[in-house]
């Protein structure tokens, strides 16, 4: 479009009014329920607003985000014993004691509670949060973000390899893995959890107290170490044939004669795969990569029905607090973090991806 | 020779990797169906079997009622035709909408080309719970009953998806045919909905069946804005939170029962559509 507008022709000028009038239909859309409903809810996230309450809503600043994301670590001294005024000992584990987390997180401005403590060069510390609850659910979901992307990654490569071999059934085969995929999360959530039972009227506990392992009583969903790798589990089942498709897509794009050339030199399929293979699909995985992490970030079904208030992620944990505790102000400051953490990835999936028209 | 053990061994691990990656993906399937055929008592065997068995004779026994419940139930019926009416409307509205947004990134020229794609590529990955607080607000200040609700609020992210994805699509298309038409007389509306748009009949399809699954499958704006109007529940609500009738524990038979229904739609889908699914999925994360 290097021409000025005055210099358009009629029949241009006539496509450029269509395409606005094509596009307005769809902006107006989203102005209604993302762009408005988005500054509502940064307003409302300076303020104490308390859904359907009588109480008048006040202007807090940043309090709410203060209240979100106040960190700080504090050293924990450890307990001296009055007789020798040396660090008191335990006589049952043999290591120092400490005084308690609470003596040593500040009270103002606001009360921090203890997210978890740490010791470094021999020194205790503490971390604090003026809302824990928030810290962990952020802590989970990046954990969880980051780990269930590499296995996906990884398994979906795998499938996808597979399922570009030439064998009988192939078309089947990719028809069973987008089953995992269709089906809805409330459904996958379901099944998973009852397989997860705490008791051998589960599938993992009868398996694994058939095998030997455990005494069939493992409580997967309410023991605080096994929800994270089962969450983990789940979404990776889930969640792997998006990636195996995204990945067969890009094997599909290498031209066959690339390995015909290989196979004249010598190089076996592991060294093919790794040397050809990888690098030409290092833009299908970059892209795969960030688009299943913005994905990830905002986890809420799985979180939400299989652990409910047991273990939040950041979706989750919005949600409670919005729908239970009807603190809208709040909740929304929650909101605005987690759009912004998923705005500076969805514009790494842009750099990447690139958009491809006609101007220039 | 040696090449020849050398193919069979390929082969055999092949194989052995494509068993292990369908028993994967079924197996929980496998295991819901399995569970859904068995009576409060049967499921309270330990350890768990692997087909409905008879506690005490340990035959095979397959219990029905389980499903005869779930079609009973006037909660999850309702789910059923509330989930239909939300999926199918969105479906509707979004390709309507999304092909005209779709037609003109694709394939018209126009000033601010770059901008508009952008946005709506950055639509489509628009966090749904970001606006959450915000659109609850909006629903209950405007009192809008819970299944237009619903149908407005998922254009939040199936209009952008369903326009990004038919813009490739549409691009695709050779410009000649829009150029001919154009000779011939016809304005580029024209062009568009009567030669292009039957053209894309199968990228129209694709879209819409992409659509319908993600609508089908929702379940946070499901949960919120249906939480005081329990009538508009749908399947993924029911499901996640699933109303025993008689019961006082979790009905898990029932559940599973109630799952399997609610996932044969999309996997009869899955299964006639393979192609087209792939297509479409692929053609809206990875082509730019």
């Amino acid at each position: 479009m290097a021409k000025s507008k005055a210099g358009m022709s009629d029949l241009a000028k006539i496509e450029q009014r269509l395409a606005y009038w094509l596009l307005l239909p769809t902006f107006v859309i989203m102005i209604a329920i993302a762009i408005y409903p988005l500054l509502s809810v940064f307003y409302n996230s300076f303020t104490n607003n308390i859904f359907a309450s009588s109480k008048p809503v006040e202007f807090v600043q940043f309090n709410n985000y203060l209240n979100l994301l106040d960190l700080t670590i504090k050293e924990v001294p450890p307990k001296v014993d009055p007789a020798t005024g040396k660090p008191q000992i335990n006589p049952t584990t043999g290591k120092i004691d400490y005084q308690s987390a609470v003596s040593v997180l500040p009270r103002a401005p606001h009360r921090f509670k203890q997210v978890g403590q740490f010791n470094l060069l021999g020194n205790q510390y503490v971390l604090g949060a003026t809302d824990p609850d928030f810290i962990h659910a952020v802590w989970d979901t990046i954990v969880f973000a980051i780990l269930t992307v590499v296995l996906e990654l990884v398994f979906g490569m795998i499938f996808a390899l597979i399922i570009n071999a030439n064998f009988v059934g192939r078309g089947l085969m990719r028809a069973i893995i987008l089953v995992p995929w269709a089906v809805p999360t409330a459904v996958s959530s379901q099944m998973w959890a009852y397989m997860l039972q705490p008791n051998r009227t589960g599938f993992f506990n009868t398996v694994l107290w058939r095998l030997g392992l455990g005494d069939g009583q493992t409580p997967f969903l309410s023991d605080p170490t096994f929800q994270m790798p089962a969450m983990i589990m789940i979404d990776v089942w889930k969640t792997t044939p998006f990636m195996a498709l995204l990945m067969l897509a890009g094997l599909q794009l290498i031209p066959a004669d690339i390995y015909e050339a290989a196979n004249v030199d010598g190089a076996n399929a592991v060294r093919q795969f790794f040397q050809l293979t990888l690098p030409l699909l290092r833009g299908t995985i970059a892209v795969a990569l960030v688009f299943r992490t913005l994905d990830a970030l905002r986890v809420f079904d799985l979180f939400q029905i299989v652990l409910g208030q047991a273990r939040f992620s950041m979706a989750s944990y919005t949600y409670y607090q919005l729908i239970q505790n009807r603190a809208m102000g709040y909740s929304s400051a929650s909101s605005i973090v987690i759009f912004v953490v998923l705005s500076i990835f969805a514009v790494m999936y842009m750099r990447t991806l690139g958009v491809r028209s006609d101007e220039s | 020779m040696k090449a020849r053990n050398k193919y069979i061994l390929n082969r055999v691990l092949l194989w052995v990797l494509i068993v292990f990656m369908a028993v994967w993906m079924l197996f929980p399937f496998y295991w819901a169906v399995n569970s859904s055929f068995k009576s409060e008592n049967q499921l309270q065997m330990m350890p768990a079997t692997f087909a409905p068995r008879d506690p005490s004779t340990h035959q095979t026994s397959f219990y029905t009622r389980n499903y005869k419940a779930v079609f009973t139930n006037p909660a999850f019926l309702r789910a059923i035709l509330n989930s239909a009416i939300v999926a199918v409307t969105v479906t509707a509205l979004s390709l309507a909408v999304g092909s005209f947004a779709g037609f003109a990134l694709g394939k018209l020229r126009y000033r601010g080309k770059n901008v508009t794609m952008y946005t709506i590529l950055a639509m489509t990955m628009f966090p749904q719970i970001a606006v959450l607080s915000g659109l609850y607000a909006i629903i209950t200040g405007l009192k809008i009953s819970a299944i237009p609700s619903l149908v407005i609020t998922y254009l939040l992210f199936s209009l952008p998806f369903t326009a990004w994805v038919l813009t490739s699509f549409f691009r695709e298309l050779p410009m000649e045919i829009m150029q001919s038409a154009q000779v011939d007389g016809a304005s580029p509306f024209q062009t568009f909905y009567m030669i292009l748009l039957p053209l894309t009949a199968p990228a129209l399809a694709t879209t819409g069946l992409l659509t319908f699954i993600g609508a089908w499958n929702e379940y946070l704006f499901a949960l919120t804005f249906t939480s005081v109007e329990p009538n508009a529940r749908t399947l993924p609500v029911i499901i996640a939170n699933f109303p025993a009738q008689f019961s006082q524990q979790v009905p898990f038979g029932e559940i599973m029962a109630a799952g399997i229904i609610a996932s044969i739609p999309l996997i009869v889908l899955v299964f006639v559509f393979q192609r087209r699914i792939v297509a479409g999925l692929t053609a809206g994360a990875v082509k730019g």
